[in-house]
């Protein structure tokens, strides 16, 4: 295959990857915020956060296959696997492979949240906040494009809608009315599990 | 909510609105199945054309190589011309260096 059409493939799928990734942080934080409206259940939004999950991984995998057998770049099995062991760039590429490690681990503990119990799961799924930041600062210390105009207005505005959803799942608060009485209840019956 | 009594079902709600409930889900259920379907059109064509707006805004390796292989022809072409004066100069430079550092220790 020639090395300059993996080249593209790798920084088109990263851009694309940093996209759904930040497609599914937003959702993420909407679902905790109980969005819906009549033609929007709140079951849509769990889905399609799940859906855009799954592929996010697999365009990541695109984006880590196309880099790591391109023969020009030399990069090796071993940087996409363990952090900061490359030779190019290896602090920026290194938090790419640390995000790309934690988007894994958020993933694979949501397809087993039945068997590691809810508290753990919630635990892990908040390495999320740590995934997507990990995630743009590879892109912009990394990547070939990143101060290209379409890619800087693209990462922009990715930061600006995750930013925005933050915000306002901190200044909104929790809408589940009963909270509380439910991550108790969950804890009791992971305690009951446990023993 | 539903009972049953013998072979007939009674529930508290009217059939319209269980009717209404299940075609308001089968419709979510199929916008779900769009959007998805949608989101994974729109990625592979996205790897395409964000790939070909880099190629177009960085060139790849291949024409970066041509860049240099015309760049190195050019050179050796230029040095060609130029002949032995452009190579002579450097050789007697360097020899005088040498002699200063030996001379030196």
């Amino acid at each position: 295959m020639n090395d300059t059409l993996l080249w593209y493939t790798t920084r088109g799928a990263g851009a694309v990857s940093l996209v759904l990734l930040s497609a599914v942080v937003v959702l993420g934080i909407l679902s905790v915020l109980r969005v819906q409206s009549p033609s929007w259940p709140r079951f849509l939004t769990v889905g399609l956060h799940r859906n855009l999950a799954l592929m996010t991984l697999v365009f990541l995998a695109l984006h880590i296959v196309t880099a790591v057998v391109d023969p020009f770049t030399h990069l090796g099995w071993l940087a996409a696997v363990i952090p900061f062991s490359s030779y190019y760039r290896t602090f920026w590429l290194g938090l790419g492979t640390i995000a790309f490690e934690l988007l894994l681990a958020v993933v694979l503990t949501s397809l087993v949240r039945g068997l590691i119990g809810q508290v753990a799961w919630r635990l892990v799924h908040w390495l999320t906040y740590a995934c997507w930041p990990f995630a743009v600062l590879h892109g912009v210390g990394t990547g070939t494009d990143a101060w290209s105009a379409w890619l800087f207005t693209l990462q922009a505005i990715c930061v600006v809608a995750v930013l925005a959803a933050t915000g306002y799942r901190l200044l909104a608060g929790s809408r589940d009315p009963l909270a509380r009485e439910r991550s108790s209840f969950l804890a009791a019956v992971d305690r009951r599990e446990q023993r | 909510m539903a009972f049953r009594g013998g072979d007939d079902t009674y529930t508290m709600e009217p059939k319209d609105t269980i009717q209404d409930r299940v075609r308001a889900r089968d419709a979510a259920m199929r916008l779900l199945n769009r959007l998805t379907a949608g989101a994974a059109v729109s990625a592979v064509v996205g790897v395409g054309l964000l790939g070909a707006i880099g190629a177009l805004t960085i060139p790849g390796t291949a024409s970066t190589a041509a860049t240099t292989t015309s760049t190195a022809t050019s050179s050796t072409s230029s040095s060609s011309s130029s002949g032995l004066q452009a190579s002579s100069s450097p050789v007697s430079s360097s020899s005088s260096s040498g002699v200063a550092v030996s001379g030196g220790s």
